[in-house]
């Protein structure tokens, strides 16, 4: 019992900042969601007043929750593509292959503001590295951010540039996958492909299960890039869900209605994940 | 008795660390401003620190600080210790501190959201600290830009201190190679049109190297139309007007003359605006471009032997003339200041609300517009247009009653972005401008509505 205390004392610093900056406002946002509150005066109850105009008035939040959807849509399916694609070409036996593995995993760890600036001016359509690699060999680029079919598929491209994290976890799950069975499959005579098809992935399928959740809980919360490289534009193509709460919160002072918004995501990222543990049973395979 | 030691060290650890964790987290918050150490309070005679939040940098702020330093140099009373925020974080960092209790005494805003701020509750009014004297100077010897804004619902929440209005600048050395006589600027808009697309360069492939004329943004062309977006007399948003159509329409039609992809491939290779010294209209990228009057010091600063000239805008046949949008600098109060007495002793100092001839001299190593004609009048504004001669465009313009500013509506911020969002629509092509205003005005009008049921405007 007392060496529990001790150890509940040594732990106290992160209960506390867990109690009052996470469980603290996670529950008083439920209750915020049904008042108008501009942050400074007391919030007033209005019901479900800031749901209704959520589901009826505000073409803006349906915009862009289309857009993040659109993007999640995009960005989660190609970046398990990429994570487990490099993670495959990492886990060859060949000379360097730690430094590989740096390289690939380092842009993952730089700031995403960092990031978006050197972004905005590869991205560049006139000054831009992309559009002259793609001019020196005689292909005009796209105007990339600044076009409204091609700014969301920028991002969705640029969000590749932090693959570096999942990649990693891949690979630890490659490395987990027993020896065994592909000295079973070669004796059965399959060929690269079928090892892969019917190894490599079902043994990885947890991993892959794991990261499509990190994913998905991403992407429907995708701000910082957006805030600083398009505000949004061009034309609201890239008007994000989480961009429009924060406009909502700070730059309309509508607390109230941006914990509402908070709460629709929320229930939106546990009925995604809730569906991805039910498919789970059709394409999860657990060891043992 | 090693095991005895080991528990009673793990035990001491635990305390301290819970007493540690407990005293940062439900400790009395003292003041976390801290004061810039030039302006560290002064030993004798001790006096009442006011805290004091801005967002001027670079060259701007040792102008400014020079101005609290003469405050403060003037006072027995009050030191004002100014505290540099970040801009993209000031407005959050402001509001926060409002909810929390601890704000500044006074702080300088650009962000153009004083009615939603003095509705919300974040502002204290100002007006009521006035003198009937200081009153009577502040609504009748200001100009109208200066005594008409700032206001919301009958309370005065951001004293205006600048204004930035908009006019052509040009390069006269382009028009002479063009065959064109600098000293006879366009006086309307279609001409001005005309002459800027003669100025224009391509390049080999096609591209724009040079753009002569490249008319931008609703806000800034509509006051030229006659138009606004605001209706005084139902004191609501106006948007959807034959004016405004008729300026958006103009951008749309220019826009497409000029070909907009041609020209954004063109904008996107261009330096940053933001930057004086990279300002494109210096190194040559455009002929004439609108813009405001901080850039004649910048100007003066990154290209002093670079010849220019300022014209106002023209207008377009039936427009009107001397029109521009205003952007509005204010000093506010937050309410929950611990000085505010202070506050206003600082702002009526910086402003020149009791001594306007006093305040020239700071409006003018700024380059800020004058508030008054007795400003403009003074010695040290006088002198400052001798020097900046091409300034008194922006002088006439200061005195204008054709300027239009952000709609003192309680949802300001929604409103500018929706207006700025339709507009680029339209610009671009994506709809047409008849559209983009009746988009505008039902997006504006379910605002309002909503607003209105959960009973935020009462």
């Amino acid at each position: 019992m007392k060496k529990g205390l001790v150890g509940y004392a040594f732990i106290s610093p992160w209960i506390l900042g867990f109690l009052m900056f996470t469980a603290y406002p996670f529950l008083s946002s439920i209750v915020l969601s049904f008042t108008r509150y501009n942050i400074v005066t007391p919030p007033v109850w209005v019901g479900g007043a800031n749901y209704r105009t959520l589901a009826h008035g505000d073409p803006l939040f349906w915009a862009s929750l289309g857009v993040t959807v659109k993007f999640a849509m995009m960005a989660v399916p190609l970046s398990v593509a990429a994570g487990v694609g490099l993670a495959l070409l990492l886990n060859l036996d060949i000379r360097g292959i730690s430094l590989y593995r740096t390289i690939f995993f380092i842009p993952s760890i730089l700031p995403s503001v960092a990031t978006s600036v050197v972004f905005l001016w590869l991205l560049n359509p006139e000054i831009g590295l992309v559009n002259r690699l793609l001019r020196a060999v005689g292909i005009a680029g796209p105007e990339w951010l600044q076009s409204p079919q091609w700014a969301l598929p920028s991002l969705v491209l640029m969000s590749l540039w932090g693959v570096g994290g999942s990649m990693v976890i891949y690979l630890a799950g490659l490395k987990d996958i027993p020896v065994y069975l592909y000295e079973a499959a070669l004796i059965d005579g399959a060929t690269p492909w079928q090892r892969l098809r019917n190894v490599t992935l079902p043994m990885l399928s947890p991993v892959i299960f794991f990261n499509v959740i990190m994913g998905v809980i991403g992407v429907f919360q995708y701000f910082t890039e957006a805030f600083i490289m398009t505000q949004g534009g061009p034309e609201d193509s890239t008007h994000f869900y989480a961009l429009y709460l924060f406009e909502r919160a700070w730059h309309y002072l509508d607390m109230g209605y941006a914990s509402a918004m908070g709460w629709v995501l929320f229930l939106i990222i546990i009925s995604i994940t809730g569906l991805l543990f039910w498919s789970q049973r059709r394409w999860v395979h657990y060891e043992g | 008795m090693q095991g005895n030691t080991r528990k009673r060290v793990a035990t001491a650890l635990a305390a301290l660390t819970v007493a540690g964790a407990l005293t940062i987290t439900l400790a009395p918050q003292a003041h976390w401003t801290t004061p810039a150490t030039a302006f560290a309070a002064r030993p004798a005679p001790p006096r009442i620190p006011v805290y004091y939040w801005h967002m001027w940098s670079a060259q701007w702020q040792p102008v400014m600080e020079h101005v609290v330093a003469e405050f403060n140099a003037s006072q027995t009373k009050y030191e004002v210790i100014p505290v540099q925020v970040p801009y993209g974080q000031a407005d959050t960092k402001f509001l926060l501190s409002a909810a929390g209790g601890d704000p500044p005494d006074v702080m300088a805003q650009w962000t153009q959201a004083i009615g939603s701020w003095g509705q919300a509750g974040v502002l204290q009014p100002l007006e009521t600290k006035m003198s009937p004297a200081e009153r009577r100077s502040f609504s009748h010897d200001t100009y109208p830009v200066f005594h008409d804004n700032g206001w919301y619902k009958g309370h005065l929440y951001g004293l205006p201190l600048a204004v930035d209005v908009y006019a052509c600048y040009y390069r006269p050395d382009q028009f002479r190679q063009a065959g064109l006589d600098p000293d006879r600027f366009p006086d309307t808009l279609e001409a001005l049109t005309d002459v800027g697309s003669r100025l224009n360069q391509v390049d080999s492939d096609g591209r724009y190297a040079r753009l002569g004329f490249l008319p931008q943004g609703l806000t800034r062309y509509a006051p030229a139309f006659g138009g606004g977006f605001y209706d005084p007399r139902t004191h609501q948003a106006l948007l959807d007007t034959p004016e405004n159509k008729r300026a958006l329409d103009y951008l749309t039609q220019t826009g497409q003359k000029l070909g907009m992809e041609r020209v954004r491939r063109f904008s996107a290779g261009l330096k940053s605006e933001n930057n004086g010294a990279d300002w494109p209209f210096i190194d040559g990228s455009f002929t004439v471009t609108l813009d405001g009057e901080w850039r004649v010091m910048q100007l003066a600063q990154f290209a002093p032997h670079m010849e220019y000239r300022v014209a106002p805008l023209p207008p377009p046949r039936g427009g009107k003339p001397l029109a521009s949008f205003a952007s509005i600098d204010y000093l506010t109060i937050p309410v929950g200041a611990q000085h505010p007495e202070g506050a206003w002793e600082f702002i009526k100092f910086w402003s020149g609300l009791d001594d306007p001839e006093r305040a020239a001299a700071f409006n003018a190593s700024f380059g800020w517009l004058p508030s008054s004609p007795r400003m403009t009048n003074s010695p040290a504004y006088q002198a400052y247009l001798r020097r900046y001669p091409q300034y008194q465009t922006f002088v006439r313009l200061a005195a204008s009653s054709n300027l239009v500013t952000t709609p003192p509506v309680p949802y300001q911020q929604f409103l500018m972005d929706r207006i700025q969002s339709k507009d680029e629509l339209a610009e671009r092509g994506a709809v047409t401008p008849n559209e983009a205003l009746a988009q505008l005005e039902r997006e504006t009008e379910r605002e309002r509505r909503r607003r209105r049921e959960l009973g935020y405007d009462q």
